[in-house]
């Protein structure tokens, strides 16, 4: 079983998307996929048509096991299951920290489901705290979007400061770019700018599209009901840079 | 369907059904959406002898795949994706449905035996969200490639979704209450099988013959050769698709078999009758006997590469190839001997001599005999037989004599096995066994004899024009060196072996089934 986290520690840069989309399309490539939904705003788990509870909130979370276990929905989609977000994770953070060995939590939590899974992946809340950490810590491949913008350098220096205080390997996290605007000349220079400047970053552009918003509407992922167009081809082939370095490098 | 089989449910849906009534039936209470059609061709296969089948597995392509599974479970054992149906074992790709798959069909064919067609209507069933949380489908099952397809079966499946039981269990309720029943656990290979008039195991090439203790001896006899004759019947109509070797094996064994009997069995049937018969079966035994070397060496092409060093593997090729191109011209003489008047004629004779109902006063000596002493009194006289002329190998072994005792042992196993119904079970199988530790080591001394002699002759024969020629000589010098080995040390192993067949054991054994307990009934 591998683990893929797809994380920011800015809001609003297309991670669920991206998350969604990449759970949808390797689980149709026949990995049996989960997609675990950290994020208390659950919106991986409202494109899905599931509602946002598990059993035993947030302390039953922590405490891994059956009740995480029977938490798990299957998806409308062969191969995937989904394990919903609960309005409790807000705490999340907080409880934590209230456990021993906080940092090696998350790891207890998914050993149950490593018989049963080619691959879980991650949609984490905006934030870097002990939960950040523990992704970290956990994760075989942390993916994190990028918009060219100045304020995305800024935050993504930050992870890395993060990394290096707490001695994770930062060769474990991977860059793209996403909501990419390909009028804007700024959006263009950045680009090159931050390729040369970050180690990680993949040869992969997600487009600013309005199909990927209209998510929201179909509640499906942009692979489902929108097979053929730009922004699934954007997905799959990230999907074939990743697929690559969680189970063909490693 | 087999797709989604795994933890679901499957109901009968009765021969009246009707779909529309028990969707309309449902959407009372659930959100239902229709999804296209879908039809799926599958195909069930086994050996002739019905190999798989004997040992509980189904063999079936489902769509694009191929899976193995037990006889009344439907969980694949083994599954692969393929274009075409492999026909032999070693034709699948590596792995371990091949190895599993060669270990019980061996050198046999894999056929076809019935396609099905199954069509299915799914359908979603969604909650306020318009998530799905359980999915129906409507299947319908038929024969394939027929032209007025009859339906012969017919089912609802019932697939929960994670998370979501409560529905399942809801459906199911409201299932039951519509009057269907939940399936029995019936395997589609045994539904298939009926609808299309097969017998699965109902070939097999063993003896498998009762008799009556107490039946005249002639009579008996009758019933063993009808046996045969079904053998050889069956198989010599096969023998000309070519789909693998053992058609033609079985045949020749139901010939040899009936040989045996006609010279073993003797004063039962008239003497001109059982010398026309013994002379007519002779000439067809050996009408394939080169097919047969040919296919034997053949078989064992890569066992017979594996013996020779690295450097010698492909230039062995040649004889290969030349054995090929002979075994093709041999495959034709035999299809159309088989065709011949001749041959025809022989079987035709012999079936109308064996339907004959037996004269209730024949004037062969031992026709009237029960069988019971009949076949203990020839079957202790052929053991005797092998324990007199082994005794005289023990002081002197010579290939000939060795030989010999293989074709005296031979004659007794046929024996114990044309009547071994009228024995106890248990002690017939042990008297087989020791039997057969014997004859395998008689067996492989003389194949090991035969195939050098073989391989010398084919050396004198190889039309050897191409640069490489020396080495296949080479290579076939190579190959009689191993076999002679192999047979020295099986020549050793002679006298342990039949030391041991002819302990006093055994032979109380032999002398208790077949004299002792004879004696005791009072005879």
């Amino acid at each position: 079983m591998k683990t893929l986290a797809i994380y920011s520690n800015k809001g609003g840069v297309g991670k669920t998307a991206a998350a969604v989309n990449l759970s949808y399309i390797a689980a149709s490539k026949g990995r049996k996929t989960l997609i675990c939904d950290l994020d208390p705003q659950s919106s991986a788990t409202y494109y899905f048509r599931v509602k946002p509870k598990i059993k035993a909130g947030v302390q039953g979370f922590l405490k891994g096991g059956q009740k995480v276990y029977k938490s798990v929905k299957g998806t409308d989609y062969e191969n995937l299951d989904l394990l919903p977000a609960d309005f409790s994770h807000r705490k999340l953070d907080v409880s934590f920290n209230r456990f021993n060995r906080s940092k090696n939590r998350l790891k207890k939590i998914i050993a149950p489901f490593k018989s049963e899974y080619d691959l879980i992946v991650f949609d984490c809340p905006a934030s870097i705290s002990v939960l950040a950490e523990n992704i970290l810590d956990t994760v075989d491949c942390t993916l994190v979007p990028l918009i060219p913008t100045t304020l995305s350098v800024r935050t993504h220096n930050q992870l890395l400061s993060l990394c290096k205080k707490k001695n994770f390997d930062p060769g474990n996290i991977y860059l793209f770019f996403s909501m990419v605007d390909g009028r804007k000349k700024l959006h263009h220079d950045l680009m090159n700018a931050m390729a040369g400047k970050f180690q990680g970053v993949l040869p992969v552009v997600i487009p600013y599209l309005s199909v990927i918003e209209k998510m929201g509407i179909y509640r499906e992922p942009v692979a489902a009901f929108s097979p053929g167009s730009p922004a699934t081809r954007a997905y799959e082939a990230l999907w074939h840079k990743l697929e690559k370095i969680l189970f063909f490098y490693s | 369907m087999s797709l989604f089989m795994r933890n679901n449910l499957k109901f009968n849906l009765p021969g009246d059904h009707s779909e529309r009534e028990l969707i309309r039936a449902l959407a009372r209470q659930y959100t239902l959406k229709k999804q296209s059609d879908f039809t799926e061709q599958q195909a069930f296969y086994d050996t002739f002898d019905w190999r798989l089948f004997n040992e509980s597995l189904v063999l079936f392509t489902s769509g694009n795949r191929l899976s193995l599974r037990e006889l009344n479970n439907n969980n694949p054992i083994e599954s692969i994706g393929i274009k075409s149906v492999p026909v032999f074992a070693k034709d699948f790709p590596k792995g371990s449905l091949r190895d599993r798959l060669s270990s019980v069909i061996k050198m046999r064919a894999l056929l076809e035996l019935v396609a099905l067609s199954s069509g299915s209507t799914p359908y979603h069933v969604l909650n306020s969200d318009e998530k799905i949380v359980a999915r129906l489908f409507f299947e319908k099952i038929q024969l394939a490639h027929e032209k007025d397809p009859k339906e012969i079966a017919a089912y609802l499946w019932l697939k929960p979704v994670k998370g979501y039981l409560k529905y399942s269990r809801d459906l199911t309720k409201r299932l039951e209450e519509s009057g269907l029943t939940p399936a029995r656990n019936e395997d589609l290979f045994s539904i298939a099988m009926e609808a299309a008039g097969k017998n699965p195991g109902g070939y097999s090439a063993k003896l498998n013959i009762s008799l009556n203790p107490k039946m005249p001896a002639n009579e008996a006899t009758k019933i063993i050769l009808r046996f045969l004759l079904q053998i050889i019947k069956i198989n010599a109509t096969d023998i000309e698709h070519d789909r693998d070797t053992e058609f033609l094996h079985d045949f020749r064994i139901a010939i040899r078999r009936t040989r045996s009997a006609l010279s073993q069995i003797k004063g039962v049937f008239p003497k001109e009758t059982t010398e026309r018969f013994k002379k007519d079966f002779s000439f067809i035994g050996k009408l394939s006997n080169d097919l047969r070397d040919q296919d034997v060496y053949l078989l064992n092409e890569d066992a017979y590469k594996s013996m020779l060093p690295l450097v010698l593997r492909d230039d062995i090729n040649p004889l290969f190839d030349y054995l090929r191109k002979e075994r093709s011209k041999s495959f034709r003489r035999v299809v159309t001997s088989l065709k011949s008047g001749k041959y025809r004629k022989i079987i035709q004779d012999w079936e109308s001599f064996l339907n004959v109902p037996h004269q209730a006063a024949a004037i062969e000596p031992s026709a009237g005999l029960p069988i019971i002493d009949f076949a203990s009194k020839i079957i202790f006289k052929q053991y005797r037989r092998v324990l007199k002329s082994g005794n005289r190998i023990l002081e002197n072994i010579e290939d000939e004599m060795l030989h010999r005792l293989r074709i005296t042992c031979k004659k007794l196993r046929y024996l114990i096995e044309f009547f071994s119904c009228l024995y106890s079970r248990k002690e017939i199988k042990s008297v087989i066994r020791q039997l057969k530790k014997l004859q395998d080591n008689l067996g492989d001394f003389n194949d090991l004899s035969v195939q050098e002699e073989y391989l010398l002759a084919m050396a004198q024969n190889l039309p050897l024009t191409r640069r490489h020629s020396k080495n296949t000589l080479v290579a076939i010098g190579s190959l009689i060196e191993k076999l002679d080995t192999k047979k020295q040390t099986i020549r050793k192993n002679f006298a342990k072996t039949f030391n041991n067949f002819s302990s006093t054991q055994n032979q109380k054994l032999f002398l208790e089934l077949f004299v002792l307990k004879r004696k005791k009934a009072g005879l």
